[in-house]
């Protein structure tokens, strides 16, 4: 059975022997039966390191969305297993995964972040504020300025910019320091300034807060503020880059396309 | 358009259901009341035709007077006939036979002693012994008929119900004769029905007899007449009424046919089913208008959610009048549908709604169920001109939205809200004017109930129309010690109600409607029961009152026999009449002289107390002076047997106590001028030579052996009338709870639609860590905020409505009384309705998939 109970992953070594953050062993999604079944995910095993960016691609359709779902607890498996640390999330019920992605997952959207009846400093303390705790007021500080919101989250998300909206978003995600940040499309939405906002937020994140992000992108700029790339084509894995730039993740697309 | 508009309500069928549902049962009460009470009018033609079977004319003394209606009915003020007129109208032509008869005071106590007083009246009759006796409406179906003064024969059910056997004994108790023993010598079936007239008790005895024990020696009630072989009824008629006037009689009697007869009695009890169905329909009315705010909102919702694809049609080319009628289309199907579902319902609910009444004391016959046309078009129309109207606002919203909403997200216009409040504020005032005029203007009883209930209808819907105003503080109050405690479901609850606050007030408007009326009738009741209960107390010093079990008065010989027994106590006994002074026909009540020993009316001084012992009127102060009246004048009267002149003895000032109101007091010494002599009540001040045991003891002999009486002291007469008027309150209750239910669906439509609005703002907060209980309870809470918010808004409406009807019959001598518990527990119950109401919509916002809600579009 999983402890529930948070752990800090910066202050409080975790007693793992592991270093993954989160892990998919030889998972399969199948939708549909039959001759209809479509196998969106055809045995994918992948280790997402502590303290690592990644970032994972692949084409439409290739699975990467389905990835990043069963990895964070929002999609069951058919086969496999999926661990957030030691603990095996394919094996929890709906209750305990609830609690697992309050308390030990963030989330970035692409869009629809955000609670619209509820302000930005809300809106980021919500995980906690579900949980009953309040926001210890210096790590807030130290998100707030990170994501520089600090004098826009007395606002409601109508009257922040995309930007904005999103930023809130990634101090949300933050703001329970979570195992793992999982970030789908996180800049899709966005013009390109914004989005290398928030991709730079993210790096710094992880660089300076020593969180954990996986991030799904099918934008090449994105992919290369990750620190390892893992292409997915057909629902399984393809190939891997680390230190990813523009150009060598797009080399490795166009190979895929092929 | 119309594919569109069919296609849009077959994807909604959950939506579709629950709104109908709301119109549904509105139309279901509106149909059932018309169908139970034309099934009851149908009863009464059938009875009435079979009670005056074989009777082709009748000849009767003429109504002195129209009774006032209510307390009085036309046959207890029309004076009986002289036993020898049967003679003269034997002799006419075209007359084969003819025969006194009579319908007098008979109660049967049953052979364990108890009477046999229900809520129907108890008569005796006189039964010819011959077969071929003009009245063919009863036939004997158990032992003989009466032949002997001492034989009696009941009608079966009473025969039944009494315990009786053929050759045993019977008690039977009349007015102006003491109780007397009979012997039983048959049962028989009366107007073809078990029930008999409306489940009367009926005793027959032999006509001498009947007329001895009934107060008609030498007397009949009327003349039944049978017409010779091929005289018509209406020939008949018109030679009785020609040898009524060749004999110089017509200007004391009359003659109609036997129909006519007939038809007069079923139109006397049908004009008392017609104000039972006005008090029916008015319920349903107020669930019908609670209907058409669930429809409102429904629509307004539903074009809220559509909007961009509105828009869409109309960057396609649809025009605003083509969207307007679309949305007008659906609602238009949905009223078909509701009316339609309404109508079957209703018509299954008869039953039930007769039961329901059962339970509360009204038993009425039951009989083929009697659909009219009526009932069909009327139900029909109704419910779908009430939704399709509900729809116009929305439709109207719908077809101002402009196609460029295709492409943006829609923003408020706050110069639509503003508009809209001024509109509310305006027919709010104008509501309340109209229901002021009605209530202190003066008008008469039915216009001032339809300027009342005009008014309240403008009332409501302003106030629903400002009420959006109060739907985000009351959101906030009602939440604040949830989310002080740090609460975020009550924190997001309250958000989602705030966020749109049209919706929140509109959805709690229907259960204000609910509210205001309970809460105003709690607040009716308790003014009425604490005045009456003051008003006795502080008026009357009597130690007993008599009181009828039933709704019919009683005889005199339980007054008379306790006057024997206790010499030195006063005994007082109330009767109610009608007389004509000038031209007005007025209400008087008979007392005996010595009433103001023990209830004080506040005589004023020079009132001529030895006087009113022969004989005279007192007259209330206002009456007096409006009409210029002193003591020692002579007022020109009429009496049910002619003219007549009394001397005005006193004035009073104050109110009689309740249940009486005439502005005339009248000596009973007086009241050999009146053809009834039933005493409607009877107080005793027991002499002080007595001990209360004693005289308790006389006086609940007196009634039990008189039958069919309560005998109380006053603390009990008090408590017995106040749960008389209990139970019939309780049934408005129950009656009004429709309407609550109604507001009800409306809560769960309109939460169950939010929910499938938010789906994607639901799948977030899931993803992001909202436990199903979370989110079930933050469903729950903006359920119970709008319950809350509608509720107090109801009591708050309803305690003032309450507080100025009281005001307008403030001259009655009623006084604002606040039921403050009973409101708390209404307002509370509402409340937990209300959070039951939550339960469905939460827990299909718990069930949502979360990748699925989140992906959602």
């Amino acid at each position: 059975m999983s402890r529930i109970v948070p752990e800090d992953p910066v202050s409080v070594p975790s007693p793992s022997v592991t270093t993954a953050a989160a892990r998919a062993v030889d998972v399969t999604k199948v939708y549909g039966q039959g001759d209809t079944a479509v196998h969106a995910l055809a045995g994918v095993s992948v280790d997402f390191l502590r303290g690592q960016y990644a970032a994972i691609m692949g084409p439409s359709g290739s699975g990467k969305s389905t990835l990043l779902h069963c990895l964070a607890g929002l999609d069951r498996v058919s086969s496999g297993q999926v661990f957030l640390g030691d603990d095996e999330i394919s094996a929890m019920n709906e209750k305990e995964l609830t609690l697992v992605r309050r308390d030990k997952i963030g989330f970035v959207f692409q869009a629809y972040n955000l609670v619209p009846t509820l302000t930005g400093l809300e809106n980021i303390s919500l995980p906690l504020a579900l949980a009953g705790r309040s926001p210890d007021p210096e790590w807030l500080d130290r998100i707030l300025t990170t994501v520089n919101l600090a004098d826009r989250v007395g606002h409601r998300p109508n009257e922040l910019s995309g930007g904005q909206q999103q930023r809130v978003a990634v101090a949300r995600a933050l703001v329970s320091r979570p195992e793992v940040i999982f970030a789908d499309e996180p800049t899709g939405n966005l013009d390109s300034r914004s989005g290398a906002e928030i991709l730079g937020f993210m790096r710094d994140a992880v660089r300076e807060l020593g969180q954990t992000i996986v991030m799904v992108t099918h934008d090449p700029v994105a992919a290369s503020y990750a620190d390892r790339v893992v292409f997915l084509a057909d629902g399984k894995i393809v190939d891997e880059l680390a230190g990813p730039t523009v150009d060598s993740v797009m080399d490795r697309m166009r190979r895929l396309g092929d | 358009m119309w594919r569109v508009t069919l296609r849009g309500l077959v994807a909604k069928k959950f939506r579709l259901a629950l709104s109908s549902l709301s119109i549904a049962l509105g139309v279901a009460f509106m149909a059932g009341t018309f169908v139970l009470t034309d099934t009851l009018g149908g009863v009464f033609d059938g009875l009435f035709t079979n009670t005056t079977q074989g009777v082709d004319a009748v000849v009767r003394s003429k109504l002195p007077y129209e009774p006032t209606g209510g307390q009085v009915s036309r046959d207890q003020l029309r004076p009986p006939v002289p036993e020898s007129l049967v003679d003269v109208v034997r002799d006419v032509d075209g007359v084969a036979r003819a025969e006194g008869s009579l319908l007098g005071y008979a109660l049967v106590i049953g052979s364990d002693g108890e009477a046999l007083q229900g809520q129907a009246p108890t008569f005796g009759l006189p039964w010819y012994p011959r077969s071929d006796t003009v009245n063919q409406s009863s036939e004997i179906v158990k032992g003989r008929a009466p032949r002997a003064p001492d034989e009696v024969a009941f009608d079966i059910r009473t025969f039944e119900d009494g315990g009786f056997r053929v050759g045993g004994p019977a008690r039977v108790s009349f007015q102006t004769v003491p109780p007397r023993e009979f012997r039983v010598v048959g049962a028989f079936l009366f107007g073809g029905s078990k029930d008999g007239p409306v489940g009367a008790t009926l005793s027959a005895f032999t006509p001498a007899t009947a007329q001895e024990v009934m107060n008609r020696v030498g007397q009949w009630d009327l003349i039944e007449v049978r017409a010779a072989d091929g005289v018509s009824q209406t020939e008949l008629r018109d030679d009785l009424r020609a040898a009524l006037r060749a004999d110089g009689l017509a200007a004391d009697f009359e003659s109609i046919t036997g129909q006519q007869l007939a038809d007069e009695q079923a139109d006397e009890l049908k004009s008392n089913l017609s104000i039972f169905n006005t008090f029916l329909l008015v319920f349903a009315l107020v669930a019908l208008f609670v209907g058409a705010f669930v429809i409102y909102n429904t629509f307004s919702i539903t074009v809220a959610q559509r909007i961009r694809e509105i828009g869409l049609l109309r960057a396609l080319g649809a025009t605003g009048r083509q969207v307007n009628r679309a949305v007008v289309g659906e609602s238009l199907v949905v009223g078909v549908l509701s009316s339609v579902i309404g109508i079957v319902l209703g018509i299954a609910l008869v039953p039930l709604l007769q039961g329901l009444l059962a339970g509360f004391g009204i038993d009425l016959p039951g009989g083929p169920l009697v659909i009219a046309t009526r009932t069909l078009v009327v139900s029909f129309l109704v419910g779908t001109v009430v939704t399709v109207v509900s729809s116009l606002a929305p439709a109207r919203r719908a077809a101002r939205v402009p196609p460029i909403t295709a492409l943006r997200d829609q923003a408020l216009d706050p110069a639509a809200n503003r508009r809209r409040y001024l509109w509310g504020a305006a027919l709010w005032v104008v509501g309340a004017v109209i229901l002021l005029a009605g209530l202190f203007g003066g008008a008469s009883g039915g216009d001032s109930a339809l300027l009342i209930g005009g008014g309240a209808f403008f009332a409501f819907i302003g106030v629903a129309m400002l009420s959006p105003l109060l739907a985000g503080p009351a959101a906030r109050v009602l939440t604040w010690p949830a989310r002080r405690r740090g609460r975020v479901t009550a924190r997001l609850a309250s958000e989602n109600a705030e966020r749109n606050p049209r919706r929140t007030a509109s959805t709690a408007s229907a259960l204000m409607i609910g509210l205001t009326l309970v809460s105003m009738v709690a607040v009716l009741a308790a003014s009425l029961k604490g005045s009456f209960t003051e008003t006795i107390r502080g008026q009357s010093s009597a130690d007993f009152v008599l009181s009828p079990k039933g709704f019919f008065p009683f005889s005199p010989a339980a007054a008379e026999q306790i006057r024997e027994e206790l010499p030195d106590a006063t005994v007082v006994e109330y009767r109610i009449g009608v007389i004509q002074v000038g031209n007005d026909t007025v209400n008087v009540l008979g007392a005996s002289p010595d009433f103001t020993e023990i209830t004080d009316i506040g005589l004023r001084p020079g009132a001529r107390r030895d006087a009113f012992a022969r004989g005279g009127l007192y007259v209330e102060a206002p009456e007096a002076e409006a009409r210029g009246l002193k003591v020692g004048d002579t007022v020109e009267v009429r009496f049910p047997d002619g003219p007549g002149r009394v001397t005005v003895q006193g004035i009073y000032a104050k109110e009689l106590p309740p249940p009486f109101d005439p502005p005339f007091v009248l000596s009973l010494a007086d009241w050999d001028r009146f053809p009834t002599a039933e005493d409607v009540s009877v107080s005793v001040l027991k002499g002080p030579g007595t001990t209360t045991r004693e005289a308790r003891r006389v006086v609940e002999r007196a009634a039990a052996e008189v039958g069919g009486i309560d005998a109380d002291d006053l603390a009990s007469f008090i408590d017995r009338q106040i749960a008389q008027f209990d139970q019939l309150l309780n049934l408005v209750y129950v009656l009004l709870m429709l309407a609550v239910v109604i507001a009800l669906v409306g809560i769960v439509n309109t939460l169950a639609l939010s929910v499938y609005e938010r789906t994607r703002e639901i799948g977030l907060l899931r993803a992001v860590g909202m436990t199903r209980r979370q989110l079930r309870r933050m469903v729950r809470g903006e359920a119970l905020i709008v319950s809350a918010f509608g509720a107090l808004l109801g009591l708050v409406i309803g305690v003032v409505f309450g507080f100025l009807i009281v005001q307008s019959v403030s001259s009655e001598g009623i006084t604002f009384a606040l039921p403050v518990v009973q409101l708390v527990v209404f307002v509370v119950l509402a409340v937990l309705a209300g959070l039951v109401a939550g339960i469905p919509p939460a827990r299909r916002a718990g069930r949502l998939d979360v990748l699925q809600a989140i992906t959602s579009e």
